[in-house]
């Protein structure tokens, strides 16, 4: 599946910023079920200065600031990107979850070592006894982890309720448990802070969604959104698959991916740090074309 | 053996068995390294000896050595202690444990350096991946920030114990931004003045050797070509527990002391925002925790953050100190791995061994502390130090089994140590020498390619062997370390000139944005405190006088009172206040009120925080001189006298000649720069605006004509001798309107004030290519002249004509005026903030 993306930024205040620092993770991903056939970042004013580097993850970042200041700032991403999608074995084929564990204790291959860096909590995503209690019902001893996995993000789907207005960006894995809602990035990060106090690796995968217009409406451009989900390491044979909490499926053709870390903090859209501006007004939008 | 004729003055002390008594050996005799100061010792007597601690104390404080001192918490101030008696130790054995930690810090420096370059002690499973991955002191945005320069740990320092057999062992490494520095050469500074005899006879190692190569090495971090590179010591500040010490190494060193918002990083460099403009940094000493700095790339907003400076590392166009992510090194758990490390990276057996070190996420090592438990030290593996540490043999049952439950269910997050029982040494306390237990800190840097160890160091003194926090302040006091020379002294120095005469100036360049703001906000708070202080002063004594409120001179008083907002507005209305308490019963609450944001209280607060964050540029009298005048207001015991005059009288009155002797501290002790001329810009606004209000308050005919009015008037000017001198007792409204606005020879004038305005104005920077005026130079000049104008006839018809329009415009261009300065010298140093796009906002 072949798409054009296009994600657009605006960030406009009552009064003008004076010194603007910004951090953005913008570009899609070039993976094996994902080719990338051309990126562009378009940037109103010009920044002073600009740099691409790739981050730790291997995910491309840009940083950009801007000394003369700005009274509104626009930063486009555009992409062209197909999807090729993932053929998944039947889910009782896959290794029992035990099995992964185990590969993830003794580390005996090269994908195992490279996974330990998403076995653990971070700073704003942390596991706790009830959440490690919640996510063993879909661990049942023996059950093959793609069943495991396929089960926690329907119970996910099922117990939780979307809703854009119970939390915010910074709002923490407990707060989300105990409201039983939340949005896409809430639902992921449930979901790896449940795997990882099992002992599995997870990671948050940051991304957009192919959306359709209700029946018989035209498509509106614009109306899409970013979009997040969590990537299981479900062993050597399998590796990393991806599950979406927020729709109960397993990505196929859809889903388009933009950069993976440990949790949303490692991966925003944008950040920035700035000076004057006064109250800040932030608009997004994000078309996804065919 | 204690024999009957030893002096009744020594040194000695009753050493608890089984640990290394530092002073004695087993046979009772001193050891050799004491013997000559044990003998100079013994001819003091103890009468002596505390007089010397008097005056090593009277000289700490003074000099303002404190831990936290300008928090604000007043709980939360710790003054310094230094025992007068050193630990002294021979060359030979320090130079022994110099080249261990020199090995160490070789072994340190390459150990950062792969954890956040290739990462090959990971990959070939030298150490296991949670050491790395599972420990929040590991910031990803300092991958490959290490390759730019050779060491990235430039400074390092150790904290050591030596065991019960002689042997000195690494308790815990420190590499983050190794406090103790400035405490280390402020306790030589002070002992060598408290005991000088005992300096100049023993050969005592001197310290400086070390800072000259601290110099070096910062030196040769400049990347720019240049005569003249910049270098400055980045603080978080003076909340900061250590900052006493960031600014006194600044000053020893020769550095500028800023905060983060002092620096801005743009095209990739970093530069120091000054008045004149921004100039660019080379090499930043950071003091704060690396984590917080750069709020862009790390979050957080510390005080030493930078947005941006990752980047300008990352290009190579400034350099760090020590280098972002040296600070992860000092996670405990790496002390257990360190041995097969020194094998792995430099090929060489550990010299200098760590505590024994198990971390619970090892099977074996797990299984050893189940096995050992009740005689272990638990801690967290990744955080140096701080709260979570448990002895287990002195914990009850159910605790201690709480706490195996907590390490089997995550056992990669702890470690153990065995106990360590420090050695003893001497300490002077209540007159005699008792026994403390010796924490000892090293220091080492990174100059032409190896490490150098400082001849002396810092030692903690702990009264039992408990296990000792890792904070310098931890403790009962601490001493100077004496390392004996074999050979003469070297005689460098950093306190005396260099051999060529230096080429003379007049001003510093680099004068921070954030200083002119904090000392022209201080000049308007002594302003303000100087103002209130008269004000309640002159009301308190006419109520004392005479207890009524028909008093004629009252009423101006109250009008500018509740003009000022510390009394209600309806004590100055006819008739409305009847329903209102008398105000001979509220006025002395009122004055002592530190709540009442108008109040003297808070401005006098706020005096005393605008010094504590300028204390550099200010004299040491002078910033005394404030601390005591708002010290004593606000820590008087008000409860006692609320209702008695007399004793608020006194006190307004000893606020006043504080006051009055920081002006003149202020105006006799500072240069005549830009630090200058910000606060008395600050000082001259405040007091014009205080004149304009005190006439608003009594311009209206019944007030101009009324003789208890004039009074009243001179006294809040401050003039009634003046006036008295040339009028006699003649009140005349006009003569009073003179003295108070056109009279330039009096410096509590209107017209003094805009002409100090306007000499200030004159020497800020400003662009000379602009030919014409600056906005703020027009203003002031209007406002003088609109004073300068004024006729005879015009102050003589005043009655009839009140001078309202006069008196509004007048204001209105001083507060203009204050606004334009503040926007064109003064804001660059705002407060950052964060902006974020939020991440799931689909479906």
């Amino acid at each position: 599946m072949n798409y054009k993306i296009t994600h657009t930024t605006v960030y406009s205040g009552d009064e003008r910023v004076s010194v603007c620092h910004n951090a953005a993770w913008l570009y899609p991903r070039n993976i094996g079920t994902q080719n990338v056939h051309s990126v562009r970042l378009d940037i109103t004013p010009m920044p002073s200065v600009r740099t691409d580097l790739s981050d730790t993850f291997g995910n491309q970042m840009s940083l950009f600031s801007f000394n003369e200041g700005y009274d509104k700032l626009t930063v486009t991403a555009f992409s062209e990107v197909s999807v090729q999608g993932r053929a998944l074995p039947s889910l009782e084929q896959s290794p029992p979850w035990e099995k992964v564990h185990r590969e993830l204790q003794e580390r005996t291959t090269q994908q195992a070592m490279d996974a330990i860096e998403f076995l653990f909590d971070t700073q704003h995503v942390k596991s706790f006894g009830e959440l490690r209690d919640y996510t063993k019902v879909s661990f049942p001893t023996g059950r093959p982890i793609l069943q495991a996995v396929s089960d926690l993000t329907s119970r996910i789907y099922k117990d939780f309720r979307y809703d854009s207005t119970t939390t915010t960006v910074t709002s923490s894995v407990a707060e989300v448990f105990g409201h039983h809602s939340g949005v896409c990035q809430d639902f992921a990060h449930l979901a790896i802070a449940g795997m990882r106090s099992l002992g599995l690796a997870a990671r948050y995968v940051s991304g957009y969604l192919r959306t359709y217009p209700p029946p018989g409406k035209p498509r509106l451009v614009g109306a899409d959104a970013s979009h997040a989900w969590y990537s299981a390491y479900c062993g050597e044979q399998l590796g990393w698959v991806d599950s979406d909490p927020t729709n109960n499926l397993f990505p196929n053709l859809e889903h388009i991916t933009l950069a993976w870390g440990r949790d949303y903090n490692d991966v925003p859209p944008i950040k920035g740090v700035y000076l004057g501006g006064g109250n800040h007004n932030l608009n997004v939008s994000v078309d996804v074309a065919t | 053996m204690i024999s009957a004729t030893e002096p009744e003055m020594t040194l000695r002390y009753q050493a608890p068995v089984g640990v290394y008594d530092e002073l004695c050996s087993p046979n009772g005799q001193f050891r050799p390294r004491w013997q000559q100061f044990a003998k100079l010792f013994s001819r003091m007597s103890p009468e002596e000896m505390t007089r010397r601690e008097s005056f090593a104390d009277r000289m700490l404080v003074e000099n303002g050595v404190t831990f936290n001192a300008f928090s604000g918490n007043e709980n939360g101030q710790r003054p310094w202690h230094l025992d007068l008696i050193p630990l002294i130790l021979s060359a030979m054995e320090w130079q022994a444990v110099g080249e261990g930690l020199g090995q160490r810090a070789r072994l340190l420096n390459l150990i950062i350096q792969d954890l956040y370059g290739s990462q090959k002690l990971i990959q070939d499973r030298v150490i296991p991946s949670e050491l790395l991955y599972a420990n929040p002191r590991y910031l990803r945005p300092f991958k490959h920030l290490h390759h730019v320069d050779p060491f990235s740990l430039t400074v390092y320092s150790a904290e050591l114990a030596r065991l019960q057999d002689g042997s000195w062992t690494v308790m815990a490494d420190r590499t983050e931004a190794p406090p103790g520095l400035g405490y280390t050469l402020e306790n030589r500074v002070v002992i060598s003045r408290a005991m000088p005899q005992m300096k100049q006879q023993l050969p005592v190692q001197r310290l400086a050797s070390f800072y000259v190569h601290l110099q070096n090495v910062l030196k040769l971090k400049v990347a720019r070509k240049t005569a003249n590179p910049r270098i400055v010591v980045l603080t978080p500040g003076p909340s900061h527990p250590y900052y006493f010490e960031d600014a006194y190494l600044a000053r020893y060193l020769g550095y500028t002391l800023v905060e983060g918002g002092d620096l801005a990083a743009r095209d990739d460099k970093v530069w120091l925002k000054t008045l004149a403009g921004v100039m660019p940094v080379d090499v930043i000493v950071s003091r704060g925790r690396e984590a917080g700095i750069d709020p862009l790339e790390l979050g957080g907003m510390d005080p030493h953050g930078v947005p941006g400076i990752l980047q300008a590392i990352r290009k190579g166009n400034v350099a760090v100190c020590n280098s972002p992510g040296s600070g992860l090194i000092e996670s405990p758990v790496f002390m257990a791995y360190l041995p097969v490390l020194c094998q792995t990276l430099l090929g060489e057996q550990l010299q200098l061994p760590s505590i024994m070190t198990y971390w619970c996420g090892d099977k074996s090592h797990m299984t050893f502390v189940e096995d050992a438990f009740d005689d272990l030290v638990i801690k967290s593996a990744f955080q140096p130090s701080g709260g979570t540490e448990y002895v287990t043999n002195e914990m009850e049952e159910p605790a201690k089994k709480a706490l195996r439950e907590q390490i089997r269910s995550r056992p990669w997050e702890f470690i153990a140590q065995h106990r360590v029982a420090r050695s003893s040494l001497p300490i002077w306390h209540q007159g005699r020498s008792q026994c403390g237990h010796a924490a000892v800190r090293a220091y080492l840097v990174a100059d032409d390619s190896r490490y150098h160890m400082m001849p002396g160091g810092l030692v903690r003194v702990a009264d039992t062997i408990a296990p000792m926090e890792l904070s310098i302040n931890a403790g009962s006091c601490s001493k100077d370390l004496w390392i004996l020379s074999d050979g003469p002294i070297d005689d460098v120095t950093l306190l005396v000139a260099e051999d060529k005469p230096v080429p003379l100036k007049r001003t510093s360049a680099l004068f921070p944005s954030r200083i002119a703001d904090n000392l022209y906000w201080l000049g308007q708070s002594i302003e303000r405190a100087n103002f209130l202080t008269r004000l309640f002063r002159i009301s308190m004594e006419r109520l004392t006088i005479e207890a009524t409120n028909d008093n004629l001179e009252m009423l101006p008083l109250i009008r500018l009172m509740a003009h000022q907002g510390v009394i209600e507005a309806d004590y100055a209305i006819d008739g409305f206040d009847a329903h209102l308490p008398p105000l001979e019963s509220i006025l002395p609450r009122q004055v002592f009120d530190r709540k009442d944001p108008n109040g003297l209280g808070a401005s006098l607060a706020e005096m005393v925080r605008l010094a504590s964050l300028t204390r550099d540029w200010l004299s040491p009298e002078t910033w005394r001189q404030i601390d005591v005048t708002g010290k004593s207001f606000l820590q008087a015991n008000t409860h006692r006298f609320s209702d008695e005059h007399i004793d608020s009288l006194n006190i307004l009155n000893q606020v006043m000649i504080n006051l009055a002797s920081v002006s003149g501290l202020v105006n006799e002790g500072m240069i005549r720069g830009p630090s200058w001329s910000f606060l008395d810009l600050g000082r001259r606004i405040q007091r014009g605006l205080d004149v304009v209000r005190i006439l608003q308050s009594v311009m209206s005919p019944d007030h101009m004509r009324n003789k208890a009015t004039l009074k009243i008037l001179l006294e809040m000017l401050d003039c009634k001798m003046t006036y008295r001198n040339r009028y006699l007792n003649n009140l005349q409204h006009h003569a009073v309107l003179d003295l108070a606005l056109t009279d330039e020879t009096n410096p509590n004038s209107l017209g003094y004030q805009l002409t100090a305005i306007m000499s200030h104005v004159d020497r800020l920077p400003h662009d000379i290519s602009d030919p014409l005026l600056g906005d703020e130079k027009r203003i002031v000049l209007q406002a003088s002249d609109r004073i300068r104008q004024l006729t005879f006839e015009r102050l003589v018809a005043a009655p009839d004509s009140p001078m309202n329009d006069l008196l509004k415009d007048s204001e209105h261009d001083l507060k203009l005026f204050s606004e334009v300065i503040v926007r064109k010298y003064l804001v660059h140093s705002g407060i950052p903030r964060h902006i974020t796009s939020v991440g799931g906002e689909d479906s």
